[in-house]
């Protein structure tokens, strides 16, 4: 008679190795045995915001705060996992996930949990434009609360640009974060001479078939705006509300721009990457020869990482191109406000925001008002090295134009999807 | 509990969860859960159903996943065919076969990429013997709209699964008939054309009915090396889910209906082909 | 045997294939884990070790080894909860008989046969309402509904063949219906509940569409990692991934097979 057993004990050391990982599977257990609560237990950020910050700093010491991001540029995400949570830890005793999560997909997201009634999974959230109209149209922000935080005092709120969210007032339901400058991406070595405007790049491309093309995300629809406006006669016509027969003109121009060039496309029109991350490998590795970014100097920061070949030059076109800020927000059921509000001060923090500019790290730009900080912090942002392959400061003023209504976006969005690339 | 309420108690559990979803997916569709953005009624249905994207989705994932299937099917029959002895350059054919199977498709995807892309390794071998000049000259494999890269990349990370099988019906049920068919004076084609392939043939059709319905719902490969027109349907279901306006979610379940009666038709179809195996070994 | 004189050149052709398609994908990944880059047309990349070392100090390759134990962790419970449940269920839909077990089977094949990404759109909002959005718990048993289904098939397969004999011998002799089960019953199925204990784990251990879903970014998985990582661009991070994806479920399959020629060389 057979005496074996239920064979070998398959391998559990694995489990106690203390890592890291040990940390993450420590979060997994809280998660394990937390019991569901539909309703946050404590204060929301509107009722935090209301009372005095010291209340904010002791509410979140020692807890965990789940921040859902885009996780599409590795930079960015080396700079909130390696510094920015690093150093919440130490000063607030605050734990930083950063989870993936970002525009139409975070509004599902809630929306489902709204209806399930379902245990809020996150705290701050990383927003701008369309992505909080939505949010603010179904009620799924936590708010107001970003007034109530110290370093927004230093905040550059006369700026156009950060002061309105794609024409959006944030009413303290959203804090600002980092401001970008759409550019396109060339090299240099392949592209010695790149057309400078819309009309130029049009002829570029049916000179040049199969060599261009944008991706399905934010960054390529923010193109197709930008073609838009310089279609429909400047952004001035597209200002002061969505108009839905402004668009329907403006959006015939920009597809029949397209259909007459589609053929001329990469891949003949017929693939687009979906992320703009596949786009910069196709540009890195020769398939296309322009890429693009919401953030003029991601060039600079992906040439230092190797992404990019070191001939990649970041370009701006003379039709003008978008400038942007984007936001932190707090979820309705986030279940640890208190620590997302103070996430969200150190990240307007002079020392954040100075680190997140540099060209190594992200360059992302600052929404401070420099001169109104302390003269050490003022020198201090000042000495921050411009790159010499960085766009200058002047040019990216002189064609920064506004973002306009988010509800733009989403039509472009849904009916380039409809018209273009699923094409009848 | 007579043995026969216990079975159907048991296949109750084990579909539970399916007919869970197929529910909830059937309510929210038609907007009865009171999901936000999602109107009661047929509306978003009809729109889904008479849209020509829908059905080309669904077109390129039966088709990319009956090619799949055949190539894997075709292989599988070959390996075990060729390498069925128990010599030790057999056996280790038969265990380098069966390696893919370890490959979750993520990675088997991930793989493809960087094989079969214009820029990829294959594209840049050629380069180095001087047959092309840029990524464009190398055939487009990847995201291409016939699923070249797909079925290529599917076809090689189900073969293993089949040859398994394979193997296991070759060592068992053949050798006595084949011997007899031999022994009448049959050679080696004909015995593998009347004998043996029937067999694999029967044996592997169950197999291969679950390897289409898996290629064709499979959703990280199709995301990795499919194209953006026709959308793979798996993938059209999630950004209608997650990447579309609230009242396209809609849309997402009248997708994942389709896809779950295709699943229930894999599944009469592998019972029919399981029923008729037994009768003919019976 | 079958094909005659044709064999050999056909045979070793395909020796060859087959070797280089085992080995080739694993040494791209090799490579392509410490490119830093490795642009076209560029035969071996510029070199660094940035991924692997990243993934021993837990920085931003920390994602990947908090990801591998998460995985593992769910790949072993829902290898080990599905081989278990599975074995009841499997048996008694062995019992069936006629258009009883064809629906039988044919309900154990449709958490195979459903695409996990309808199953996810189906399913995420009960799991959400029943609190199990974003929790480990959730994921787990998001990847046993197909876990189930694969287990429990090949267990009405193992079921379907079984020789009841030994059992009836036993009895005879005097053994009580416990004493059968624990000492004739489960010895014997010592291979199966390895051989389904490993189906679940790969099927958890590859799953992406309902992690996703049901764990809304929460419960990190090395396969959805990977999958991020690709389309992020980062693909150092993700070879490094993908190879810790494979290797242990290449050791797994190495060693399921050295366990089960282990119990079958033991005579029953």
């Amino acid at each position: 008679m057979s005496s074996a057993g239920a064979g070998p004990r398959l391998p559990r050391a694995a489990l106690a190795r203390k890592s890291r990982g040990g940390a993450w599977l420590g979060v997994l257990l809280v998660l394990l045995t937390a019991c569901g609560d539909a309703r946050r237990a404590g204060p929301s950020a509107a009722d935090l915001a209301a009372g005095p910050w010291e209340d904010v700093v002791l509410a979140a010491e020692g807890t965990r705060v789940v921040w859902r991001m885009w996780r599409g540029d590795p930079s960015i995400n080396a700079f909130v996992d390696e510094w920015v949570a690093p150093r919440v830890r130490d000063r607030y005793g605050i734990e930083l996930i950063a989870v993936e999560g970002s525009g139409q997909e975070l509004v599902n997201q809630l929306a489902v949990e709204r209806q399930a009634e379902a245990r809020g999974a996150s705290d701050l959230l990383w927003i701008n434009g369309e992505t909080f109209h939505n949010l603010r149209r179904m009620d799924l922000l936590d708010g107001p609360w970003s007034g109530s935080l110290p370093n927004s005092a230093a905040v550059d709120s006369t700026s156009p640009i950060i002061a309105r969210d794609f024409e959006q007032d944030p009413a303290g339901f959203e804090s600002p974060w980092g401001r970008v400058q759409f550019a396109l991406i060339y090299d240099a070595r392949r592209t010695p001479d790149p057309p400078r405007s819309f009309a130029d790049l049009g002829l570029w491309i049916l000179e040049n078939p199969g060599r261009f093309t944008h991706d399905q995300s934010f960054t390529g629809i923010t193109f197709l705006k930008m073609l838009m406006y310089s279609l429909g006669g400047g952004v001035e016509a597209f200002q002061g509300g969505f108009d839905e027969e402004s668009y329907a003109v403006a959006s015939e121009r920009v597809w029949r721009w397209v259909e007459m060039r589609r053929d001329a496309f990469w891949r003949s029109g017929l693939a687009y990457p979906q992320e703009v991350a596949e786009l910069h490998r196709l540009f890195a590795n020769g398939e296309v020869d322009f890429s693009m970014s919401n953030n003029e100097n991601e060039v600079i920061t992906k040439v230092r990482q190797g992404t990019l070949p070191s001939t990649a030059r970041p370009l701006l076109l003379r039709d003008g191109t978008i400038a942007n800020t984007h936001f932190v927000g707090i979820a309705f059921n986030a279940p640890n406000p208190a620590g997302a509000m103070l996430v969200a001060d150190f990240l307007l923090s002079p020392e954040a925001q100075l680190q997140k500019l540099r060209p190594e790290v992200w360059a992302d730009g600052t929404v401070l008002d420099v001169d109104r900080l302390d003269p050490e912090w003022r020198e201090r942002f000042a000495d921050v090295a411009d790159d010499p392959r960085a766009l200058s400061r002047d040019s990216l003023r002189r064609y920064a134009v506004p973002e306009v209504a988010p509800e733009y976006h989403e039509r472009l969005a849904s009916d380039w999807r409809s018209r273009i690339r699923d094409r009848p | 509990m007579t043995t026969s309420s216990r079975g159907l108690l048991a296949a109750l559990i084990v579909a539970a969860p399916v007919l869970v979803g197929i529910t909830h997916a059937m309510l929210a569709a038609f907007g009865l859960t009171g999901l936000a953005g999602i109107e009661p009624g047929w509306g978003r249905a009809h729109a889904v159903l008479t849209d020509v994207t829908t059905w080309r989705s669904l077109a390129w994932s039966l088709w990319a996943a009956a090619a799949s299937t055949v190539l894997a099917f075709a292989g599988a029959v070959l390996i075990a065919s060729l390498f069925r002895s128990s010599s030790r350059t057999d056996a280790l054919a038969r265990a380098l076969a069966t390696l893919p199977l370890a490959v979750p498709h993520v990675a088997a995807a991930f793989v493809g990429l960087l094989i079969l892309g214009q820029s990829g390794v294959l594209a840049r071998i050629s380069y180095a013997f001087g047959w092309i000049a840029t990524p464009a000259d190398f055939p487009a494999l990847v995201y291409d709209p016939a699923g070249t890269a797909f079925i290529m990349t599917l076809a090689a990370k189900e073969l293993p699964f089949l040859a398994l099988i394979a193997f296991s019906l070759l060592a068992s049920e053949t050798d006595r008939l084949e011997e007899t068919a031999r022994s009448l004076g049959a050679g080696p084609l004909e015995v593998f054309r009347h004998v043996t392939f029937p067999l694999l043939w029967r044996g592997l059709l169950p197999a291969t009915v679950a390897v289409f319905v898996f290629v064709f719902g499979t959703y990280e490969a199709a995301a990795m090396l499919g194209p953006s027109r026709p959308t793979p349907l798996p993938v059209l279901a999630m950004e209608r889910y997650a990447g579309a306006s609230l009242a396209q979610r809609a849309d997402a379940f009248v997708l994942s209906l389709l896809a779950l009666v295709l699943a229930l038709a894999a599944v009469a179809a592998h019972e029919l082909l399981r029923r008729r195996r037994w009768e003919v070994a019976g | 045997m079958t094909l005659g004189s044709a064999r050999t050149p056909l045979r070793s052709l395909l020796l060859t294939g087959l070797g280089i398609l085992a080995v080739a994908p694993l040494l791209l990944l090799l490579i392509t884990s410490i490119s830093r880059s490795w642009f076209w047309p560029a035969l071996l990349p510029v070199p660094s070790a940035d991924s692997w070392a990243a993934l021993i100090a837990g920085t931003s390759g920390g994602r990947l080894s908090g990801a591998a134990l998460n995985s593992l962790a769910l790949a072993l419970a829902t290898g080990l909860l599905a081989s278990a449940l599975s074995l009841p269920l499997g048996r008694a839909l062995a019992g069936l008989r006629g258009w009883r077990r064809s629906l039988g089977a044919g309900a154990a094949f449709l958490p195979v046969a459903a695409p996990p990404i309808a199953l996810g759109i189906g399913l995420q909002f009960t799991f959400l309402t029943l609190g199990l959005g974003g929790s480990f718990m959730g994921v787990l048993l998001a990847h046993l509904v197909p876990a189930l289904g694969y287990a429990t098939l090949y267990f009405l397969g193992v079921f379907a063949v079984y020789d009841d004999r030994l059992e009836d011998e036993a009895r005879t002799l005097g053994a009580s219906p416990t004493q059968v089960f624990r000492r004739v019953t489960l010895p014997r199925l010592g291979r199966p509940l390895l051989e389904a204990a490993l189906l679940g784990f790969l099927v958890s251990w590859a799953q992406v569409p309902l992690t996703i879903l049901v764990g809304q970014g929460l419960v990190p998985t090395l396969a959805v990692e990977v999958l991020g990582l690709v389309q992020s661009g980062q693909d150092a991070l993700a070879a490094t991934g993908s190879l810790l994806l494979i290797i242990p479920a290449i050791f797994m399959l190495m060693a399921a097979a050295l366990a089960i020629r282990r119990v079958e060389a033991v005579p029953v």
